[in-house]
């Protein structure tokens, strides 16, 4: 509730108001989208949740206690904006490491990594050291250490940034998952059409203030309108017909894939291009 | 205050793995082998022609000398570049944020990480140790082999015989023993960690609210010198008596209190020496230090503790 931070910018005798009064509360169970430009106060909104820095003004709770505190954070999750990781670890290394951390050990420790592993597909990887990761695997790991404790909630900034647009519909199905699970998951984002699919609710920040918040539903329905979907080509006569029965204006028009939909289609719809299958195909 | 313990000791020994997995730190180490084992042949180097019975002493005492010195220049090295680089590393990679989004204490985020640091010191001071031994050893070996043949080409023949010659020998070869396997260098060696460790302390506090390693470095190894001549400074002053205004002794006492009295380590050099030197006044040098270790690491869990990251 009236979430504040300024940070002082000594060279200027200013302050930098980060995030500007924010109220907002996420609900258990649902994704919440924070959407916004660079500099927007995604970010510090984040951070503040987390504990990990102070607010100037206002207060910030996470299942109602201070977030900061340990029993919090026992319930929390979270993967920052380009992570770096140890990158002298390797998959499994950085999972116990991490795991241990949260209280985590012993044979509990090692079938929580192979759900993991397993969860956001990272087998190749479990010997690698960190160091020879891709952004999209450094994104997956980052998500399975996030997860390693169990967390109820979990803080995603930027998930999809720098990642190829497959790895990115990777991590997005991995939302829809956590969702199903049960979890609660409040990310910021830049691609909106990936906020699109995942988000129950999102708040619009801008220049450290939130403008907007809702629903989806709520946000993008266009309520003077009513969209029909038929299947194959109408004529202009079935149209004229339509009109007449109506007795409304109607545009018609052909939908579109987004060229998002068209790529995944096309990449995911590829044969998988390791040599077995090659000399299988041949 | 158990799960606590255990969370220290997990980003400690990462913090060892890390060190350990560094080339930069390993290549440092390896240096310090390297020169720690040198000391023999450069021993041999330094006292040509051995034909005085004199001579020998001295190159035990050089290859003491050598070997406590590279210990003491690596150890610094490791301790000062080591440190210097905990937290700004974690704060430029971010990596920060992972761990204390966890249920982890900043306080214990800053202890495992200094814990780690002493772990790689115990490591390198051990290691660096066990060649400072081994050459120790073999210089015993070379001493032993010199005074044989001393006693082969000087004495006359079948010299065993002659009682009086043969306990000579034996008073000989036991010098030598006890000249080398001196019990009073694992306090010169304790003495010289914990003068490692008062540099990396020195090094986390100044780390802690330090925008790059540099800084840290070059502020350390300042006050590192500084350190090594307040003890002087201080005796000069006293012996002014009178003559000291208010200013100076204020200023006096306030360097002691800031800066560590690392002159008071260089006793270090009265047991190379071969000066007796009492367990009682080195464990209070260590009681000094892990005193001093308390404060620099209080201080820097409340510097640490408010610092935007």
């Amino acid at each position: 509730m009236g979430l504040t931070k300024r940070y002082p910018l000594a060279w200027k005798r200013k302050l930098l108001v980060a995030l500007d009064h924010l109220d907002l509360q996420v609900r258990p169970g649902e994704v919440f989208g924070l959407l916004g430009p660079n500099g927007s106060g995604k970010s510090t909104t984040l951070k503040l949740l987390l504990g990990l820095a102070v607010p100037t003004d206002g207060e910030a709770r996470v299942f109602g206690l201070p977030p900061d505190s340990l029993e919090a954070r026992q319930r929390v999750g979270f993967l920052p904006e380009n992570p770096y990781f140890y990158a002298f670890l390797n998959g499994d290394e950085t999972l116990r490491f991490y795991g241990k951390l949260c209280g985590v050990t012993g044979s509990k420790l090692e079938k929580r990594i192979e759900e993991l592993i397993d969860l956001v597909g990272l087998q190749n990887g479990r010997e690698r050291p960190l160091r020879s990761y891709s952004k999209g695997m450094l994104q997956r790991i980052g998500l399975a250490q996030a997860l390693i404790h169990d967390p109820d909630l979990l803080f995603l900034d930027e998930p999809t940034a720098g990642v190829d647009p497959l790895g990115s519909a990777q991590i997005r199905d991995l939302i829809l998952r956590l969702k199903k699970m049960g979890k609660t998951v409040v990310f910021s984002s830049h691609l909106l059409e990936q906020v699109q699919e995942v988000a129950d609710r999102v708040a619009i920040f801008s220049l450290g203030k939130k403008v907007l918040e809702g629903s989806l539903d709520s946000l993008l329905a266009e309520s003077q309108n009513t969209q029909i979907n038929v299947s194959g080509e109408l004529t202009a006569e079935q149209q004229e017909k339509a009109r007449a029965l109506l007795g409304q204006e109607i545009r018609f028009s052909r939908p579109h894939l987004s060229l998002e939909q068209l790529y995944l289609r096309t990449v995911q719809g590829l044969p998988d291009p390791t040599p077995a299958q090659n000399s299988r195909r041949s | 205050m158990i799960p606590s313990l255990f969370r220290i000791f997990v980003i400690g020994r990462n913090t060892l793995i890390e060190a350990v997995r560094q080339k930069v730190l390993s290549v440092l180490l390896i240096f310090g082998l390297i020169l720690v084992g040198s000391s023999v042949y450069v021993s041999t180097i330094a006292t040509p022609g051995l034909d005085a019975a004199g001579l020998f002493d001295e190159q035990i005492k050089f290859v003491k000398d050598f070997g406590c010195g590279a210990i003491e220049l690596f150890g610094f090295a490791i301790a000062l570049l080591s440190t210097a680089q905990l937290i700004p590393q974690e704060l430029h990679n971010r990596t920060v944020y992972t761990i204390l989004a966890k249920p982890v204490r900043r306080a214990e985020f800053l202890l495992g990480k200094f814990f780690g640091v002493i772990l790689l010191l115990a490591l390198a001071v051990m290691l660096m140790t066990l060649a400072f031994a081994a050459s120790l050893y073999w210089q015993e070996t070379v001493g032993f082999n010199y005074v044989r043949d001393i006693y082969d080409q000087h004495m006359p023949a079948n010299w065993q015989n002659n009682p009086q010659m043969a306990a000579q020998y034996h008073h000989d070869i036991q010098d030598i023993v006890n000249k080398v396997q001196d019990p009073q260098l694992i306090k010169a060696i304790l003495l010289l960690f914990a003068k490692m460790v008062m540099t990396a302390g020195i090094a986390l506090l100044i780390s802690t609210f330090a925008t790059s390693s540099i800084f840290t470095i070059i502020t350390t190894f300042m006050i590192y010198l500084i350190g090594h001549m307040e003890g002087m400074a201080r005796e000069v002053w006293l012996a002014r008596g009178a003559e000291t205004s208010i200013w100076q002794s204020g200023l006096t006492g306030l360097i002691s209190l800031l800066i560590p009295d690392l002159n008071s380590f260089t006793i270090v050099d009265e047991i190379l020496a071969g000066n007796h030197v009492p367990w009682a006044h080195t464990l209070n040098l260590l009681g000094y230090a892990e005193v001093y270790l308390v404060v620099l690491l209080a201080v820097s869990i409340i510097i640490f503790d408010f610092r935007e990251i």
